[in-house]
């Protein structure tokens, strides 16, 4: 339904889109991840014909986003980062307003206009002044005009930004309700919206697709081996030299000993392709250590996102040449994890980012 | 033909949603009240202050009754003349205020990036929002129009009503060509101040090639006579329906609409 091909776009010196490819099959939605200033902007911005690309093509329902932009327009349906409203309108008023510029034919507009209203919850609301509204109500509005000429694609950029969380969870409700009648990619830099809301999910990185794909198979190939946290009494050597015998554990780094306790230590084990849990367990008891805790981690979304994009320290993202990015990882091709972004997980850094579980 | 169609629907559109935010807009009915205020003040001022037109009549009729001539006294073309310069002049100052927000405001509330990710020619919008502000101009101008037809009504010997209604096609042709060009300039920024400033400096530009136009001997007097918007408003308020006249003005509105729809189309280009 959305195919984008090697796109590109340079403003002036600075390159905001560097080969960017990917596509949206019918009734998906795509989560389109990245940091703030990494492109989902302007990505988006092309494919709703309101910038042309430097190079590369975009096509929505088979149509060209540049050559046939006007037929484009009328099968998308767009909500930018900040709903487009006219606040002196009423709800119904701005929706039949968009109805008509979207080219629904007369008598279609007060049936799509309803299905719109119903659709986003605002029946309570056709009659108010939009300057009247909540934000949240306003942002329900932006996405009933995105929907009210029932376009095959809907593009939302940060939908839920600025939300509070019920709101959030209401709007995230709304729009994966959309998806199947509709084809959807959303932006957004908040990471649980893409597990909340999609199927699928690219995640950009200054100009460029780092990774792209299944939201599962994504996880399973960027979150790499499960590892453990471990607290355990006994003597730092002999624990040691029983959890490397275990079956299944990669590698064994001792993390520390407990202050107030003598003979308390903290572990980290990595383990290699199968889960060995059970059997680390098995072993501590056997061997007649204490065990006090034993804590499994995955790396989560959030830890394969801030891998993916913060290798280089510095935040001026708009300066920095966007292909010096391609020496760090392999990036041009989607679903390919940038090399050491594993490797980078075991380091020095004991404080692994809250994962609850 | 239902390209045509769909065409003029989306004028439609784009004319009622202006039009009504005229409306919703208490600005605006500051500007129509002061206006108004100042036109019926300027009405009586010509026609009832102590040097006003009827006092001269009264003089007159008192000169005339001593038996002396006087050159003949068109008291109508008077009021016509005395009326339609104020009413250019307070407009001058009105309009800027008026084509001020045209697109400032689509730009502030972010309404603009709908307009242009929706299948709607950029000239369209423009050409919409452009008849809705004439209209709002329309509706302020159309009570001081009635006062001076009653005025004129009393005339003797009757005035034609078409002395009356050239002279309003021209006040209309003079704001839709100021306002078309407003609109452009408010397209350039998202200031409305600056937008409004613009715009004031566009109509003493005007002014400016006015007073040259008088001022200036030869052919480039000649030049600047025919293309100064103010000149054919002249023509106008003495009841001259001249084509060439009107030709300058709608070519002015219809510049406007052209710079303003490539204005919009280069915003595309521009680094965000």
């Amino acid at each position: 339904m959305i195919e984008v091909d090697h796109l590109h776009k340079v403003y002036g010196s600075t390159v905001a889109l560097n080969d960017v490819s990917f596509a949206v099959e019918p009734g998906e939605i795509l989560g389109f991840l990245g940091p703030n200033g990494a492109g989902k902007t302007t990505t988006m911005r092309i494919l709703t014909g309101y910038l042309p690309a430097t190079s590369g093509t975009a096509k929505v329902a088979e149509y060209d986003v540049h050559a046939d932009s006007m037929a484009v327009r009328q099968r998308i349906g767009y909500l930018p980062e900040r709903p487009p409203l006219y606040l002196d309108m009423t709800v119904e008023a701005f929706l039949h307003f968009v109805a008509r510029i979207k080219g629904v034919s007369a008598g279609d507009r007060p049936a799509q206009v309803t299905y719109a209203i119903q659709r986003c919850g605002l029946e309570e609301k056709h009659a108010v002044i939009i300057r009247k509204l909540s934000k949240g109500f306003r942002q329900r509005v932006g996405i009933a005009q995105a929907i009210v000429h029932d376009p095959p694609v809907i593009v939302l950029d940060e939908p839920t930004s600025g939300l509070d969380p019920r709101q959030n969870n209401e709007v995230r409700q709304l729009i994966r309700s959309l998806a199947g009648d509709h084809t959807i990619i959303l932006s957004t830099h908040i990471l649980p919206e893409v597990n909340a809301t999609c199927n699928r999910v690219a995640i950009i990185n200054r100009g460029q697709l780092v990774a792209a794909g299944k939201l599962d198979t994504l996880m399973a190939q960027l979150t790499g081996a499960v590892s453990y946290d471990l607290e355990v009494r006994g003597g730092l050597e002999d624990i040691h030299h029983t959890l490397r015998a275990v079956p299944g554990v990669a590698a064994v780094e001792s993390v520390g000993q407990l202050p107030d306790h003598e003979s308390r230590y903290r572990f980290q084990l990595k383990a290699g392709d199968t889960d060995p849990g059970e059997a680390i367990a098995a072993a501590i008891v056997q061997a007649g250590f204490g065990l006090y805790e034993l804590r499994r981690h995955q790396a989560s979304l959030e830890d394969v996102f801030l891998n993916l994009t913060t290798e280089e320290p510095t935040e001026d993202m708009a300066k920095a040449a966007v292909t010096e990015l391609a020496n760090d990882a392999d990036a041009a091709s989607p679903a390919v994890m940038p090399e050491g972004a594993s490797a980078a997980d075991n380091t020095d850094d004991p404080v692994p980012p809250e994962t609850d579980s | 033909m239902t390209a045509l169609r769909t065409v003029l629907g989306n004028v439609l559109a784009i004319y009622r949603r202006e039009l009504q935010s005229y409306l919703a807009s208490p600005l605006a009915y500051v500007i129509a009240a002061i206006f108004w205020l100042l036109g019926g003040f300027f009405l009586v001022v010509i026609l009832f202050s102590p040097e006003g037109l009827l006092a001269q009549v009264a003089r007159r009729d008192q000169v005339l009754q001593m038996g002396m001539t006087l050159p003949p006294l068109d008291v109508a073309y008077e009021f016509l003349q005395g009326y339609f310069g104020v009413i250019g002049s307070l407009s001058m100052f009105v309009l800027p205020i008026l084509s001020m927000g045209l697109y400032t405001e689509e730009r502030k509330q972010g309404t603009l990036e709908l307009l242009a990710t929706s299948p709607v020619m950029n000239w369209v919008v423009a050409l919409g929002k452009l008849l809705a502000v004439v209209t709002f101009y329309i509706g302020m101008v159309l009570p001081l129009m009635l006062c001076v037809a009653i005025a004129l009504g009393t005339a003797e010997p009757a005035v034609s009503p078409n002395l009356l209604l050239v002279g309003n096609l021209g006040l209309i042709l003079l704001a839709a060509s100021v306002l078309s060009l407003g609109m452009f300039l408010s397209s350039l920024t998202s200031s409305t101040v600056v937008a409004a400033i613009l715009t004031f400096a566009l109509v003493i530009f005007l002014w400016i090639v006015d007073a040259l136009a008088r001022a200036v001997p030869g052919w480039l007097g000649d030049a600047l006579n025919h293309l100064s918007m103010l000149q054919h408003f002249n023509g106008f308020t003495q009841g001259i329906l001249d084509t060439s006249s009107v030709v300058l003005f709608v070519s002015y509105g219809l510049l406007g609409l052209f710079l303003t729809a490539q204005s919009i189309e280069a915003l595309r280009f521009q680094r965000n």
